[in-house]
């Protein structure tokens, strides 16, 4: 609520991802089944559980049946219900009388039949190729994917080291999701506030979000969203060291298959080659924010003071400590209340900066529990506390009724619409958000003339 | 009838609150910004002092505090 000027980077997941298309476009994606079991696999227990039952099932159930599949007063039945509304999963469908039933969409209805029971369309990079002459191992994959990766985030913080990788596309992607901004009469842009907080995110939360940055962007370069997506979630059930070959994918999926190429999402030897093998950032990515398995393969590197030298992972320290001394194979740097604070002014929450010690702790540190001593990660959460000793909150003030009864009553729409902000009722004050002054004035006014 | 203004709800303690209506009584930013006391934790104030502020309890804030690392 408080509206300090920092903003907070939000990451969709892929069910917030997936709600924000138009609904034309989630009904043609449906057309795969790759896309059917992600988006399965992606959706709460209780709905999977909704799904498997009704997926044979050719007529609609009626809602009451429904509701009798799970325990009376289940919290979550609602949000279910709405989540596979919202997806278009499934939709309601008149009955006899009053009664109206839910029947599965019949396209996700086949195609997840398809996903779990084998048949259909063999999935594109599954037709058989001969042994590749130049084959390529999972550590290589690895180690490709994260230099790819790393340059991307070298380019970010502005260190000359393997920027010269990045190419327009990506520096597009970062310009146009405000992770980085251009300023006038220079020719590279600079990291924003938004961007810092990007480059605390781990791996796989950070590959996430610049897709779905990268994704927003598609349709204005001429590609074709669905087969982008499809490709996608295909991509992201492959296995890891296996090669695919690129025959019978369509002009679009080529093109994007070059972009995925760029963020090391995907290995081609050449660009012309006919196969190509995913890496580990583009497996799983349908899982978004829940997997951080990519870290998960990278021993950590932070003793309490950090002992790397990496001009990515300095560069990243700085944001909020103040480095003291660098040798070959160590550096020590203060965490100090300004330098922590310098930190926070950019918009880097105290959470995210422990997260970032504990993930990349040295292995040494990880044998003490807590990893990080309770005194420093008391103090830096203290330093923001302190920040946040006064919130504010944008708003309008409505005072001076001439009764209770008219106070309580704006006042309870304003609660039924979810803009109150605060009230004392003893003293007929309430404060309603800007946004939602325009809809409470209205309502004042109408009741006014009745 | 009903009376409407705009502006920014601040929520603080109770030290915080004084010091605030002290700045305000003294004119510390050459003008009045306290829009309406609303109780013991909140205050109503002008929007486009918020910033001004801001960087004043900032710094009454560094004044409070004694760095310590070595440099």
């Amino acid at each position: 609520m408080a509206a300090l000027p920092t903003r907070r980077l939000e990451c969709k997941d892929l069910h917030g991802y997936l709600k924000s298309l138009p609904t034309s476009v989630l009904d043609k994606l449906y057309n795969h089944p790759a896309t059917c079991l992600a988006v399965f696999r992606d959706l709460p227990e209780l709905a999977r559980h909704y799904v498997m039952r009704l997926l044979f099932v050719e007529q609609p159930v009626a809602q009451a049946v429904v509701n009798q599949w799970i325990s009376p007063g289940a919290e979550e039945a609602s949000q279910v219900t709405s989540a596979l509304s919202s997806l278009r999963v499934w939709h309601t469908q008149p009955l006899t009388g009053t009664m109206s039933g839910w029947i599965l969409n019949p396209v996700f209805r086949e195609n997840m039949k398809t996903a779990l029971l084998g048949g259909g369309q063999p999935w594109a990079g599954g037709a058989p190729m001969t042994a590749d002459k130049h084959a390529r191992d999972i550590p290589f994959l690895d180690k490709y994917a994260l230099e790819r990766w790393e340059c991307v985030l070298h380019f970010m913080v502005g260190s000359s080291e393997g920027s010269d990788g990045v190419n327009r596309d990506i520096t597009d992607v970062l310009v146009n999701s405000g992770l980085m901004a251009k300023e006038e009469g220079e020719a590279l842009p600079s990291i924003t506030q938004e961007g810092f907080q990007f480059l605390l995110m781990d791996t796989a939360s950070q590959v996430w979000y610049f897709l779905l940055q990268y994704l927003d962007t598609v349709q204005s370069r001429g590609l074709d969203l669905v087969s982008c997506l499809a490709f996608l979630f295909q991509l992201s059930f492959s296995t890891l060291g296996k090669d695919y070959s690129t025959e019978g994918m369509s002009e679009s999926q080529l093109r994007f298959l070059q972009h995925l190429r760029e963020f090391g999402l995907v290995y081609q030897r050449k660009r012309k080659s006919q196969r190509y093998y995913p890496t580990r950032l583009a497996i799983n990515i349908a899982s978004g924010l829940k997997s951080t398995s990519t870290d998960a393969h990278r021993p950590g590197f932070i003793l309490v003071e950090t002992n790397y030298h990496s001009p990515l992972q300095v560069a990243l320290l700085a944001l909020f400590c103040d480095l003291l001394y660098r040798f070959p194979n160590m550096l020590v740097a203060n965490i100090t209340r300004d330098s922590i604070r310098a930190a926070l002014a950019r918009g880097i929450t105290a959470e995210q900066i422990l997260n970032y010690l504990r993930s990349h702790a040295h292995p040494d540190m990880l044998h003490k529990t807590p990893v990080i001593p309770p005194t420093i990660t008391d103090q830096v959460r203290l330093w923001e506390l302190e920040r946040a000793r006064i919130t504010f909150t944008d708003g309008v003030l409505y005072n001076q009724f001439l009764s209770q009864a008219d106070f309580e009553m704006l006042r309870n729409y304003a609660k039924e619409m979810d803009v109150l902000v605060w009230e004392l009722p003893e003293k007929r004050v309430m404060v309603v958000t800007k946004e939602g002054h325009d809809d409470v004035k209205r309502f004042w006014k109408r009741q006014r003339q009745t | 009838m009903v009376n409407v203004l705009k502006g920014v709800l601040v929520e603080c303690d109770p030290a915080m609150k004084q010091l605030l209506l002290h700045l305000d009584e003294t004119n510390e930013f050459g003008r009045k910004f306290v829009i309406q006391d609303l109780d013991e934790t909140h205050l109503f104030i002008s929007a486009d002092i918020v910033e001004t502020l801001q960087d004043r309890i900032d710094d009454l804030m560094d004044r409070l505090s004694f760095p310590l690392a070595e440099k």
